[in-house]
């Protein structure tokens, strides 16, 4: 637990070595949520229009979701594993007492700590600027099947995360190409981080879920809205449980055998 | 007489030095074939998912602010040929922090061209390049759907030109704000991100948000007019006022560069 906290504490200071880089990503994130948040706000220009199965206020609390989901799910520092392959610094963090995975999952937590209490602020912020209208989940049981989900999903975007980041074991040169294409394009997209998912035909939707990208946002998001519940609730947990099953074998495979593969070139 | 004769030698040596350097940029890129295979399926895949989801939430809505699907579609692809066209030429402004900060920027200021040419131009991307050909395809497709006149198309191109004018403007900034402060990364990212809005027309905006998209930062002149005009809801008046915007951004932005050159330490060099 010490070497926990110890971790968790370095991680913060960190990420506040580098305090306007962090600013300035907070306020990129403000504006992406600006293109949505006014994109259905002029799609819904009348108020009791339904869409797509969402009433305005349960899609602009989408929106505002997307906020504190993504900071939850979404913020790591796991991303940087795959530069310190390329560049050899993973090396030196081998052979630290500390098991790399869990090393990498705590700074991960650190840094949802951190862009989760920016992204309350934020999410306060524009709430009071552009007053939307705003679905409150008052059901205590679905908070717990919320958080449960939310849970699941970050331990899922972990797992992806780490398995793009061990592609340059093999190729080095491609370590922000592989986090660009999987961690910025899939994730952003089939995950509903950008458009809930539910605008697209049924035929796409059906192809989307049978990849672990929706259980990220989207469906954490549903859960909350009440719009999932019962038997499909359940099975979109599960779904969730057997994704974090298969991706940790997988990984666990990979990152055996692409540490046999490894070269040190960037020593 | 002489002169524009000088100004015509001028431009040709710049544009043999534009060659020059592009083509050395496009040799590094060689080297990395993977690499660039991954960033071009990730920008035709984040383009082809943006632009499904945008028809199919129109679709679906009906209209978006008043717009057709078709007309929603250009707005989107003027967007994206004028972001995309800027990154294809301007790309080397992205590299500019790591020759300040290293004081490598006291070579460029050495040799005989222009050291703004240089930092601007000097290395063109052979990505973006590629996502042009079929990003003017789509644009003339769909273009062609909603038949416009000979004119309106005409005044669509020229403003059009007059958007990548205003993306110069917003670049030479960003890389004068570099000089000043050392920072560019961010900053040439909340310039993307702010253009970003552009995707939509900027009806969609609410004020105060949408008088600073038309006036203060004129994503609405480089991208919402040019497709307006398209379709035929510009007023003649509303064109000039847009050249004159892409003008005074240009002037500004070259006096800015040249009041952020005074800054420049080279203390790292």
């Amino acid at each position: 637990m010490k070497k926990f906290f110890t971790i968790i504490s370095t991680s913060m200071q960190m990420e506040f070595a580098y305090r306007f880089n962090f600013i300035m990503w907070r306020v990129r994130n403000v504006l992406r949520i600006f293109l949505v948040f006014f994109l259905w706000d002029a799609i819904y220009s009348s108020p009791d229009r339904i869409l797509f199965g969402y009433s305005r206020a349960q899609m602009m609390t989408y929106v505002f979701g997307l906020i504190i989901v993504n900071a939850f799910v979404r913020s790591n520092r796991s991303g940087d594993v795959a530069g310190d392959i390329s560049s050899g610094r993973i090396n030196v963090d081998l052979l630290r007492p500390v098991n790399y995975f869990y090393y990498w999952f705590t700074r991960d937590i650190s840094s949802k700590i951190l862009n989760l209490g920016f992204a309350a602020i934020e999410a306060a912020l524009l709430f009071f600027l552009l007053k939307p209208e705003f679905f409150l989940q008052t059901n205590p049981f679905t908070w717990i099947f919320f958080i449960l989900a939310l849970f699941l999903a970050m331990i899922v975007y972990f797992l992806i995360t780490f398995l793009t980041s061990a592609l340059p074991l093999w190729h080095p040169e491609i370590a922000w190409g592989a986090r660009f294409l999987f961690g910025m394009i899939f994730v952003e997209f089939l995950s509903g981080a950008l458009f809930p998912l539910d605008v697209l035909p049924q035929s796409i939707q059906s192809v989307i879920n049978w990849t672990p990208f929706p259980y990220l946002i989207f469906f954490p998001i549903q859960v909350y809205l009440g719009k999932v519940g019962g038997i499909v609730l359940l099975k979109g947990l599960l779904v969730t449980g057997a994704w974090v099953g298969i991706l940790w074998v997988t990984l666990n495979r990979i990152w055996e055998k692409g540490l046999k593969t490894y070269q040190a070139y960037g020593m | 007489m002489n002169n524009s004769k000088n100004k015509l030698k001028r431009f040709g040596y710049y544009l043999r030095l534009w060659g020059i350097m592009t083509k050395n940029a496009f040799l590094v890129y060689t080297t990395k074939k993977i690499l660039i295979s991954i960033f071009m399926l990730g920008k035709l895949l984040r383009f082809g998912f943006f632009l499904a989801f945008l028809f199919f939430i129109v679709q679906g809505s009906g209209s978006l602010a008043g717009y057709s699907i078709n007309q929603t579609m250009l707005f989107f692809l003027t967007f994206n040929l004028i972001d995309v066209i800027g990154q294809f030429l301007y790309r080397e402004v992205y590299h500019f922090r790591g020759l300040i900060i290293t004081g490598g920027f006291d070579m460029v200021l050495t040799k005989p061209y222009n050291a703004l040419f240089r930092v601007l131009m000097g290395g063109a991307d052979v990505i973006d390049l590629m996502t042009i050909p079929p990003l003017i395809a789509g644009t003339i497709y769909v273009g062609q759907q909603l038949s416009p006149t000979s004119a309106q198309t005409l005044l669509y191109i020229m403003l059009l030109l007059n958007g990548l004018v205003i993306a110069t403007a917003f670049h030479i900034a960003v890389a004068s704000l570099g000089i000043v402060t050392l920072e560019i990364d961010h900053t040439v990212m909340i310039f993307r991100d702010l253009m970003n809005l552009g995707r939509f027309p900027i009806e969609i905006y609410r004020e105060p948000i949408r008088g600073i998209l038309t006036y203060l930062i004129p994503v609405g002149v480089m991208i919402t007019i040019p497709a307006k005009v398209l379709f035929g809801i510009v007023s003649p008046l509303g064109v000039v006022i847009s050249l004159l915007v892409g003008a005074l951004a240009i002037i500004l932005s070259v006096r800015f560069w040249n009041y952020a050159l005074r800054f420049y330490s080279s203390a790292s060099s």
